[in-house]
């Protein structure tokens, strides 16, 4: 009986993959095997990590269950989709689930990461230069480096390594931020708060020069609340809002491409069949879905254009129903909860702004995303984290959970008293 | 066929998710309702139970200490003086007696019995001390004796 009540959401995850499978192995005839096998494969996986969780006694056993629903209805949707997508995003799912047992267990091992302040941004630079120097194109962002079969997007590793850095910087100067001096300029004293904003606009600046505007909009929001809730300093949080406006004003009156993405913002109905397409088709596939939806395999998502990745709340909303798309921004709800939760009982500083960094992302993505393909908010592309098609998507958010994951933990060596 | 079984089971299939976000919100709730219960009692001279489970992991409704005095019952029965709703607890489970700054425990014929830091008790009552570790149901408690009778 113990055993029953302490796994029930697990049981409840499990009969959402039998039954998501289940109904895709009728879905075309003839029937696919590999379906059924690819259902067991990812009950497996998430058995696996649970149980690994729960008996290496690795804190918090709602984090992992919340990403692993996510990835299931994610998973689900591209089998439907498209099935090599949904095979291959299975690949990547094992390979996010191991990464993300091998990121907490590393996490916890090594007492490093504190240190290694500006070594976040020099990796984060090489990134940049690598990508800008060998990237390739897809899609209009220069954000892609392909090593053999391989695709990598630095900018989802990017986001991370800069919530690293700004976790050691305020671990650095932990209670003399507004005091200390980094270094002098002749009588000009450069104070910690000055090379906070020069790394992190840094950052901003390079995103935009590789055309990601979602992302360069992703990290500002970050940061900002991180200096909102973690420097006492007013002055600067206007400085801040006001930089980043005019940059992204600058962005909307100079960038042909952000222009377009604005009007069609504002009115996608004068340019249906040019612009304002793949946003009308996602107003279309949202409202065809009603209240449950279609039902699975049922509707027509593959009107809109990339629906795998940046659009897949889209196509949830049409086979799943408005309560299915609420049912994914709620479990991104209580995602965020408890990584805030995480964050609020850590006294150490440098591991409750990375967790708190870490759950902005997650949150802030997931609004991005959704508020653009509800046309709430201009769109961007990023990916919708662990439901989205995208190898790089996948695992980076697995290896940040996994970091939040052994922060849930407490200090490493023992558990908790 | 398939547009049938579809349509039929996109019903089911919503309720399952909404029945884990459910499961997962309730846990959550549990969570804070006590957080703000735990925050009334301030520091006492009284002797107290502290829990030492991590609260989200249990499924119900239990507090973050317990304060002792004269004579107390804990079980699943209502009319107890700590009543938790542990499954592995009996209806009266044991009793906790605090008197002249001396706490004791005793069972009180319960199924699953009591371990006090690790051994099992037998029908007589126990003087605690502080720091003591006991186990009751899946409840994991640490004995605070109060200022009292440290000296």
């Amino acid at each position: 009986m113990k055993a029953v009540r302490r796994l029930r959401p697990v049981i409840l995850i499990i009969l959402v993959n039998i039954i998501g499978f289940g109904l895709l192995y009728f879905y075309k005839k003839p029937y696919d095997n590999y379906i059924l096998l690819a259902g067991l494969a990812a009950i497996f996986l998430i058995g696996l990590g649970y149980s690994v969780i729960k008996f290496a006694k690795l804190g918090d056993g709602y984090l992992f269950l919340i990403a692993g629903m996510l990835s299931s209805m994610g998973i689900i949707m591209l089998y439907r989709l498209d099935r090599d997508l949904g095979f291959k995003q299975i690949v990547w799912f094992a390979a996010g689930i191991m990464l993300f047992l091998v990121s907490c267990l590393l996490f916890r091992r090594f007492r490093i990461w504190e240190r290694l302040v500006y070594c976040y941004p020099l990796a984060s630079l090489l990134l940049f230069a690598v990508t800008l120097f060998f990237g390739r194109s897809i899609k209009g962002a220069k954000n892609w480096i392909i090593i053999g079969q391989f695709s990598i997007q630095p900018s989802e590793v990017i986001k991370i390594l800069f919530v690293f850095f700004v976790a050691a910087f305020f671990k650095l100067y932990e209670g003399k931020f507004s005091e200390a001096e980094v270094f002098r300029i002749g009588k000009l004293a450069v104070r910690p708060v000055h090379v906070l904003m020069a790394v992190s606009f840094l950052h901003l600046g390079f995103m935009v020069i590789q055309q990601e505007w979602g992302t360069a909009l992703m990290i500002f929001l970050v940061y900002f609340m991180l200096f909102y809730v973690f420097v006492n300093d007013r002055l600067y949080l206007i400085i801040n809002a006001v930089l980043a406006s005019a940059g992204g004003l600058a962005g909307v009156f100079l960038v042909n491409h952000i222009k377009i993405r604005v009007d069609t913002w504002l009115d996608p109905w004068k340019d249906i069949a040019g612009t304002g397409y793949q946003i009308t088709q996602s107003l279309f596939a949202i409202g065809a879905g009603g209240f449950f939806g279609t039902g699975l395999g049922l509707g027509r998502p593959d009107f809109i254009p990339e629906v795998e990745t940046d659009f897949i709340f889209s196509a949830i909303c049409e086979e799943m129903g408005i309560f299915g798309g609420v049912a994914v921004v709620l479990l991104y709800f209580i995602l965020t909860y408890r990584g805030i939760k995480i964050a609020l009982s850590i006294k150490d500083q440098f591991t409750k702004v990375l967790a708190f960094g870490i759950t902005l992302v997650f949150g802030f993505q997931a609004f991005v995303i959704v508020g653009g393909v509800i046309k709430l908010i201009p769109l961007s592309g990023v990916t919708l984290p662990f439901i989205s098609y995208g190898g790089s998507s996948l695992v980076v958010s697995f290896i940040a959970l996994g970091i939040l994951q052994a922060v849930s933990a407490g200090p490493s060596g023992k558990g908790e008293t | 066929m398939f547009e049938v079984i579809s349509s039929l089971l996109k019903y089911i299939f919503i309720t399952v998710i909404y029945l884990f976000i459910y499961a997962i919100i309730r846990m959550i709730y549990l969570d804070i309702r006590m957080t703000n219960a735990g925050r009334s009692s301030g520091s006492t001279d009284m002797p107290y139970l502290k829990l030492v489970n991590r609260r989200d992991d249990l499924d119900f409704k239990v507090e973050e200490s317990y304060m002792l005095a004269g004579r107390l019952t804990i079980g699943r029965a209502q009319g107890n003086g700590i009543t938790v709703a542990d499954p592995f607890l009996s209806g009266k489970h044991a009793a906790f007696t605090c008197k002249d700054g001396v706490c004791t425990i005793e069972d009180l014929k319960s199924t699953n019995g009591i371990l006090v830091n690790g051994s099992k008790l037998t029908e007589a009552p126990v003087a605690l001390s502080d720091g003591d570790r006991i186990h009751i149901g899946q409840l994991d408690f640490l004995f605070v004796a109060g200022r009292r009778d440290k000296k």
